[in-house]
């Protein structure tokens, strides 16, 4: 599926920030089931805009400017996915699997979800797929997708007590129960094509990865109680939200900071099939 | 287009490519020949020459002994070897004259004067070591010639992707079969810093590729092997660099892919191998043996070559 994105996030400050650093994680990589055709990021103001590499792969962008009174960054391009039903070949890993057992404080687990992750261990035997497809029914069932009670810095326990949360609520409690159980698991921020035909969005989206012996890394998606497919554009991982965050900054001076984001993704149109034809010669 | 026209396109631009690689080795040969034979060691070049154009087992069939008339013979003049300069240069003119429609004249004149060039001035081959150069330079500028006037005045459709795409996986081909002949100049256990033998070795490598210039602006050092091996394999800025000659390959095939409203396993397969040469880096591919990545390279990119073949041009 060839999907069009286009993220923009705009930040006002009032008054003016001195200065601003942001590390943007916009920029997705290739793998086996995802090619970057096209991928541009477009900053409003005059900016140093720096390209770097984090050490899972992440490709980072540093931008620092100020004084300025608002910014807008756009990421734009063209992605050719592939389902490969939820499954990770040809990534760029850095690390082994077992590094992503290691916990955070966003995927901190309660007591609460320590039991429910080991009793389905217990259940599952040694199925670690079929322990993680039935985590990802439970947190499904179990919560109730709503955008007011959490933001971003909720963590998984929180957000688990509160039955309610986001994609990134949602990720966080299937990493943190599925790294309880022992299988590693990690955080992955980018796209998703909404099968209701919705093409704006007001945030990215954001699910989860975990490793499964003998099949390697596998998405799951726990806020769509789905594994990856080609809906899903893959851009950053980390440990948790933190790691894999879309923008993350820091600035000096300013008061009142407003964040605005818009996320479209849609099915890109098909370029008209072309045909020329030369006359035989012999 | 008809899959005849873009098969035509395609075997034009990689005989081309593939004229000027021979001529290439062969300059890059004779410059490390020229030198005494304490510098070069006891290799055989002429008989490597051989190797990376592929040809040796039927060179030892007519000739005994590989040396330079011999080589340079069956490589450039031979009627009897397929993919000598001569055939390669007939048999892009073959191809371009039945798509003579499909080319702009700046092209076609191109193709077609070299061909007459070698009728007229190059039918008996050359005699003097002075001659022969004059001859390598000649298939070079065509090269750049065919490669200038496609850049300079073709459509941007399927025609010239065509075309790119068998410029870039001849391309890809023939470093990579370099890397085969010559890895073993490239371990790092066989260094001698600074040792004459390896110097001239590779330098040679690097300039058989065009490459030697480009070194010094990546890397601001003396020539270190494996260093040689990044640009040639990973360095994406290096036109004739796997990397590169792949990263081209995949953006064609997805022009194609759009123009045509339809994927395949060439596109699959194409992007594959470009992810694993993004993410890989020269420590891994050392300790992982860098003859056993180049064999699946080669491998891989031959089978890309099948799979285009099958999809599109019959």
């Amino acid at each position: 599926m060839r999907l069009r994105i286009h993220h923009t996030t705009t930040y006002r400050y009032e008054p003016q920030a001195t200065s601003v650093i942001q590390i943007l994680r916009m920029t997705p990589c290739s793998h086996d089931g995802q090619y970057v055709a096209e991928w541009q990021i477009d900053v409003s103001n005059d900016t140093k805009l720096d390209t770097h590499e984090d050490a899972f792969g992440n490709v980072t962008h540093v931008l620092s400017c100020g004084p300025v009174g608002n910014i807008k960054i756009t990421a734009e391009g063209l992605i050719e996915t592939h389902d490969t039903g939820g499954v990770l070949r040809g990534a760029d890993e850095r690390f082994p699997a077992g590094m992503f057992l290691r916990t955070t404080d966003l995927t901190a687990v309660n007591p609460a979800m320590t039991a429910v992750a080991r009793q389905l261990r217990a259940e599952s035997e040694s199925d670690t797929l079929g322990f993680l497809h039935t985590l990802m029914s439970q947190i499904s069932d179990h919560m109730t997708f709503d955008e007011d009670p959490t933001n971003s810095g909720t963590s998984a326990a929180e957000a688990f007590t509160l039955k309610r949360g986001v994609c990134q609520d949602y990720a966080h409690i299937f990493i943190a129960c599925a790294r309880s159980g022992d299988v590693p698991a990690r955080f992955v921020s980018g796209h998703f094509l909404r099968s209701d035909g919705t093409v704006h969005q007001d945030a990215g989206h954001a699910w989860a990865e975990a490793y499964v012996d003998g099949l390697g890394w596998v998405g799951f998606d726990p806020a769509n109680s789905i594994c990856a497919t080609d809906a899903h554009v893959r851009v950053a991982i980390g440990l948790d939200y933190l790691g894999a965050a879309p923008v993350r900054g820091t600035r000096y001076g300013g008061g009142a900071e407003t964040l605005t984001v818009a996320v479209r993704v849609e099915q890109a149109g098909r370029g008209g099939q072309s045909q020329s034809q030369s006359q035989r010669q012999s | 287009m008809l899959s005849r026209t873009a098969e035509n396109l395609y075997w034009l631009a990689r005989y081309v490519e593939r004229a000027e690689y021979l001529a290439r080795t062969i300059d890059a040969t004779l410059r490390v020949t020229a030198l005494p034979a304490a510098y070069i060691g006891k290799t055989n070049e002429w008989d490597s020459a051989l190797l990376t154009a592929g040809v040796a087992a039927s060179f030892y069939e007519q000739y005994k002994e590989a040396n330079e008339t011999n080589v340079v013979e069956y490589l450039s003049f031979s009627a009897d070897n397929p993919s000598s300069i001569r055939n390669c240069i007939e048999s892009a003119r073959l191809n371009s004259r039945s798509v003579r429609t499909a080319l702009t004249s700046e092209m076609w004149d191109t193709i077609n004067s070299a061909w007459i060039e070698l009728q007229e001035v190059w039918s008996k081959g050359t005699s003097t070591r002075e001659d022969l150069a004059k001859f390598l330079r000649f298939v070079q500028e065509t090269s750049l010639r065919f490669d200038g006037s496609a850049y300079r005045t073709m459509l941007r459709n399927d025609a010239y992707w065509f075309s790119r795409m068998g410029v870039h996986l001849e391309r890809a081909d023939n470093t990579a079969r370099i890397l085969d002949v010559k890895y073993h100049v490239l371990l790092p256990e066989e260094e001698h810093v600074g040792g004459p033998l390896d110097f001239y070795q590779w330098s040679s490598i690097l300039r058989s590729v065009s490459a030697l210039t480009a070194y010094h602006w990546v890397y601001r050092e003396t020539l270190k092997p494996w260093l040689i091996a990044d640009l040639l394999i990973l360095n994406d800025t290096l036109p004739r660099s796997l990397a590169s000659c792949y990263g081209n390959l995949v953006r064609n095939l997805d022009q194609i892919g759009v123009a045509y409203g339809r994927q395949g396993p060439a596109q699959r397969h194409a992007r594959g191998i470009r992810n694993r040469l993004e993410h890989s880096n020269m420590n891994d591919i050392f300790q992982h043996g860098v003859h056993e990545f180049i064999q699946e390279f080669i491998t891989d990119n031959s089978r890309l070559g099948e799979i285009i073949t099958k999809q599109y041009l019959i």
